[in-house]
């Protein structure tokens, strides 16, 4: 398969760049973070603007943090912590007295997001990013396979001009490229785990 | 056939479309506003970290609503301590070791106020009270030049 040219730093590299002043790698962080930071949010069912509030609070103190911080693998599990204490702070100072932990407060019952719902959202910022840097080919191809409901074969043969029975043998060749990426291939299941699934 | 079954590639693929899907469904505005942040980063101010809290201490005693009334809080940096109290009717505090300057109250929304601080070190924010996520930035007559951490009124 050919080697695509891409420019895809690691956090290491964003967190070094965004220390540095440079505003592009600082929104490459937000990019990959912003989905983890509103799914918190969402989970405590919070309003579009209590959470923007919430959003607000948590990168002004990233942006803070990006001095000291030392691990960028840590970011993650301190972009959860830190969210959930402000839209903790925030539904105490709304509703006073109100029990926060309370399951009701969370959308789907099943309370504070846990160490599993941790690593499921970081799996995705890896999937995401690995996905970003397919070629334009294959991207095409999974978003129309990916789609919900998903694209019939024999539309995906005509407007990719692709013959029906090659388009599953094409999607294994992009997810094994999409699985090799270093961020991706970090976080793989071993094949115990996947075994006792 | 690479080593991945067709079932694992089924489930690759809608998981792939999971995350993709999630993603989308973050407002622009919510990323716009994260990105604009970054303005706020501290490029030359030395940072003076909380060390002390009334909010979350363990109460010890009196209900949540006295706690609301008034917060203690303290931000260390190296030459300086700067203790704070906040009240209904605004924000007092005092540099330590007493001495002149000016302060300015930075809030993420955009407002910045500045008050002076008198010989004794001491400074005021009255109405309207600062309210939600704030910090300090405070500047001595000796040209000392201290950044407080976020914090949340």
């Amino acid at each position: 398969m050919i080697a695509t040219v891409r420019d895809d730093p690691s956090v290491v590299e964003l967190v070094e760049r965004a220390r540095d002043g440079d505003q592009g790698a600082w929104g490459r962080i937000v990019e990959r973070y912003a989905p983890l930071v509103w799914a918190v949010c969402r989970r405590f069912g919070l309003s579009r603007a209590d959470a923007e509030d919430v959003g607000a609070s948590v990168w002004v103190r990233l942006v803070e943090k990006l001095e000291t911080i030392k691990e960028p693998a840590a970011l993650p599990g301190w972009l959860r912590t830190t969210t959930l204490n402000e839209c903790r702070y925030l539904l105490r100072t709304k509703k006073r007295q109100v029990p926060v932990d309370d399951p009701e407060y969370f959308e789907d019952g099943t309370g504070p997001p846990s160490d599993e719902w941790l690593l499921a959202q970081e799996r995705q910022v890896a999937l995401r990013t690995a996905f970003a840097v397919l070629s334009q080919p294959c991207r095409r191809l999974l978003s129309m396979l990916f789609a919900d409901p998903p694209t019939p074969y024999a539309r995906i043969s005509k407007e990719l001009d692709m013959a029906v029975g090659s388009i599953g043998p094409t999607r294994g060749r992009c997810l094994e490229e999409l699985r090799s990426h270093p961020e991706l291939a970090a976080l793989q299941e071993p094949p115990s785990a996947r075994m006792d699934r | 056939m690479g080593p991945y079954s067709e079932a694992e590639d089924d489930e690759l693929t809608a998981e792939l479309g999971t995350a993709m899907r999630a993603a989308a469904e973050v407002p622009a505005g919510f990323v716009a506003a994260a990105k604009a942040a970054f303005a706020w980063r501290n490029v030359d101010a030395e940072l003076a970290a909380l060390s002390y809290d009334s909010a979350t201490e363990p109460a010890l005693a009196g209900t949540r609503a006295e706690r609301a009334t008034l917060r203690a809080l303290t931000f260390v940096a190296s030459r300086l301590t700067i203790e704070l109290e906040a009240t209904e009717s605004g924000l007092v505090g005092q540099v330590v070791p007493q001495q002149p300057g000016e302060v300015e109250l930075q809030q993420p929304g955009g407002g910045k106020r500045t008050v002076t601080i008198d010989e004794l070190g001491w400074f005021a924010f009255r109405a309207p009270a600062p309210h939600g996520m704030c910090r300090l930035r405070v500047r001595t007559a000796d040209g000392t030049s201290v950044l407080t951490e976020w914090m949340t009124l």
